[in-house]
């Protein structure tokens, strides 16, 4: 299994970094094949994350969006166009979700200040997936939970009893201090032969 | 039914619904909810739990006083443990699927060395905390954040592992209550209802109220609940989750993807649309979502739209986020064993754009064999669930 980073397992070593190698064997403890892999930051030129229109303040949406594009860009097929289009599922696990966000609602709401519109609509961690899911045209559920190894879980299940034909699986955690983007992986898992045949009633 | 790819399938095992524990605005218990909501008076009143002045609204629908979530999520789980009749021994292995928003405690922690300073604070440590006081599996638990279909999920998911053989029993909670935070961000995103009501397929609504809502279900396999002489409430009989892949925060305006949630849920149910006796809708009485709700279970659902009395809740006991999912499915089930319907309350005038059979001015006297309850969120994730009376 080769992965497209350049710095693997010491740049993921922080504290609140994702691993993009826990995602891998949590795939394969859930018997999914991974048919493509991204991380940020892969690169030396990966300094600031990209900022993406419609999210402010926090870099947990554009983080997700960064790798999710690389990985559904990497995939082995060519996006489905919509005539035939399967059906993706999005699992987002996140062990803190977006802190920065929550701190700034906080802070005003403390301060006895009015919130700032579009935090309103950026914060539950669903909003960037249905953002990724508009673009890419992914029509199956979306699930945001807390450790890698449920999420791949559910992947295996939704994509066993067919409400997805593959799933886009994104960890992402922000170091929760001003100055830090935080870190981000993400895997596209498809059903393995054992893995499919579980018994379908 | 299940034959015909790429439609949804699931394992071959019964799963049941053994025990309920709740709290909402009407107070804590199913006595209190029941009564509640049959009552055609909506729970909602001024806030008082936090200073709500500089907001443009300041209605919800919160009990008295300020509950701590922690120990009403304990509280809720051990009255669904003990309605199940579950012995500590059985409590032991039964892991808990929990949906929150997060850890309350992340918006104001105060991180001190880089990447060290939220140690034991998050998702997962709280979801620990609620299972170990409660005497559920170490092991096992899992956190779901997906906004408002988080509990709907969780219990989705229980289902289809324990139909699958995957587990035996799971204990699905969820909690919100009316927290400042939230408040505040859903009075700047303008989504609250200005009117101080929640009128749900409604001419003239005018958006959601948030509502208090802590609810916990013990799912299992029937041959399980058999084996320890337990008898289940209910039939967790169909779910179905899916997708719009339209737009971050807004539905698709013609429903197709609540419509293949709700289609996977009955397909799994192995029933028909007229075979529904009641649908406890999403309803959350904004403006763009009761229409795609509305095209949604018309696409779904066929002619039989005319004849299934639906009802959105929300509009007794307001939206509970995170929580709504179990919340509404604890009312559908509920109000499916007493025979008695709840009312989609706040109703003006019909609106053209949502033309269902609604439960209007009073509780209609009913005996559904199968209920379904519906539950959309930011992202364009929609959920089904069917619960079927043994």
């Amino acid at each position: 299994m080769t992965y497209p980073m350049t710095e693997p397992a010491a740049e993921l070593a922080a504290p609140f970094s994702p691993c993009l190698q826990d995602l891998h064997d949590a795939a394969s403890r859930a018997g999914l094949a991974v048919s493509a892999s991204a991380s940020w930051p892969e690169t030396g030129d990966d300094g600031e994350v990209t900022p993406l229109a419609g999210f402010i303040e926090s870099s947990f949406s554009p983080l997700i969006a960064q790798v999710a594009v690389r990985a559904l860009e990497r995939r082995e097929r060519p996006p489905p166009d919509r005539a035939t289009a399967t059906a993706t599922a999005i699992v987002i696990v996140t062990a803190l979700g977006d802190v920065t966000s929550a701190a700034r609602v906080a802070a005003a709401v403390d301060r006895g200040e009015r919130v700032f519109p579009l935090l309103f609509f950026q914060s539950v961690p669903n909003a960037i997936a249905g953002y990724l899911a508009a673009r890419w045209h992914l029509t199956g559920p979306v699930v945001c939970v807390s450790a890698t190894s449920a999420g791949l879980d559910i992947a295996a299940l939704l994509i066993a009893d067919a409400d997805a034909d593959d799933a886009l699986v994104v960890r992402v955690d922000l170091a929760g201090t001003s100055g830090d983007s935080g870190r981000a992986a993400a895997i596209l898992v498809t059903g393995t032969t054992s893995q499919n045949n579980l018994g379908t009633a | 039914m299940a034959e015909q790819a790429p439609a949804a399938c699931r394992g071959p095992g019964t799963v049941v619904l053994t025990g309920v524990g709740v709290l909402s605005a009407f107070g804590r218990g199913t006595e209190a909810l029941l009564s509640g909501v049959l009552s055609d008076q909506p729970a909602f009143g001024p806030v008082q739990r936090f200073d709500a002045t500089s907001r443009r609204v300041r209605v919800a629908a919160a009990m008295p006083g300020s509950p701590d979530l922690l120990t009403e999520l304990d509280r809720a789980v051990r009255e669904a443990c003990d309605d199940a009749a579950l012995s500590p021994g059985d409590r032991a292995h039964s892991p808990l699927f929990l949906a929150i928003h997060g850890d309350p405690a992340i918006g104001r922690a105060r991180p001190g060395s880089p990447g060290t300073g939220l140690h034991g604070l998050g998702s997962d440590a709280f979801t620990a905390e609620v299972a170990g006081r409660a005497g559920l599996a170490a092991e096992g638990f899992r956190c779901y954040t997906s906004a408002c279909v988080a509990a709907s999920t969780a219990i989705a998911d229980a289902a289809a592992m324990i139909a699958r053989g995957r587990a035996d029993r799971v204990v699905v909670a969820g909690g919100y209550l009316v927290d400042s935070d939230q408040f505040a961000l859903f009075d700047a995103g303008r989504v609250l209802a200005d009117d101080g009501q929640v009128r749900p397929f409604s001419a003239g609504r005018r958006g959601l109220l948030l509502g208090d809502g802590v609810g916990a279900v013990v799912i299992e396999s029937d041959e399980s609940a058999r084996a320890r002489g337990a008898r289940p409430l209910a039939r967790l009989a169909g779910w179905g989750r899916s997708g719009d892949a339209y737009h971050p925060c807004q539905p698709h305006p013609e429903g197709h993807g609540m419509a293949r949630a709700i289609t996977a849920a009955l397909r799994r149910a192995g029933i028909a649309a007229d075979d529904l006796g009641y649908i406890n809708a999403h309803g959350s009485g904004t403006g763009q979502s009761d229409p795609a709700e509305t095209n949604a279970l018309r696409l779904a659902l066929g002619d039989a739209v005319a004849d299934v009395p639906v009802s959105s809740t929300k509009s007794l006991h307001g939206q509970s986020l995170e929580a709504s999912g179990v919340l509404e499915l604890i009312v559908t089930l509920l109000a499916v064993r007493e025979g008695m319907l709840p009312v989609n309350a706040g109703f003006l005038g019909a609106d053209e754009a949502c033309r269902l059979n609604l439960v209007l001015g009073e509780p209609l006297a009913a005996a559904p064999q199968y209920a379904m309850s519906l539950n959309a969120a930011f992202g364009g994730a929609n959920t089904a669930l069917v619960v079927g009376l043994p």
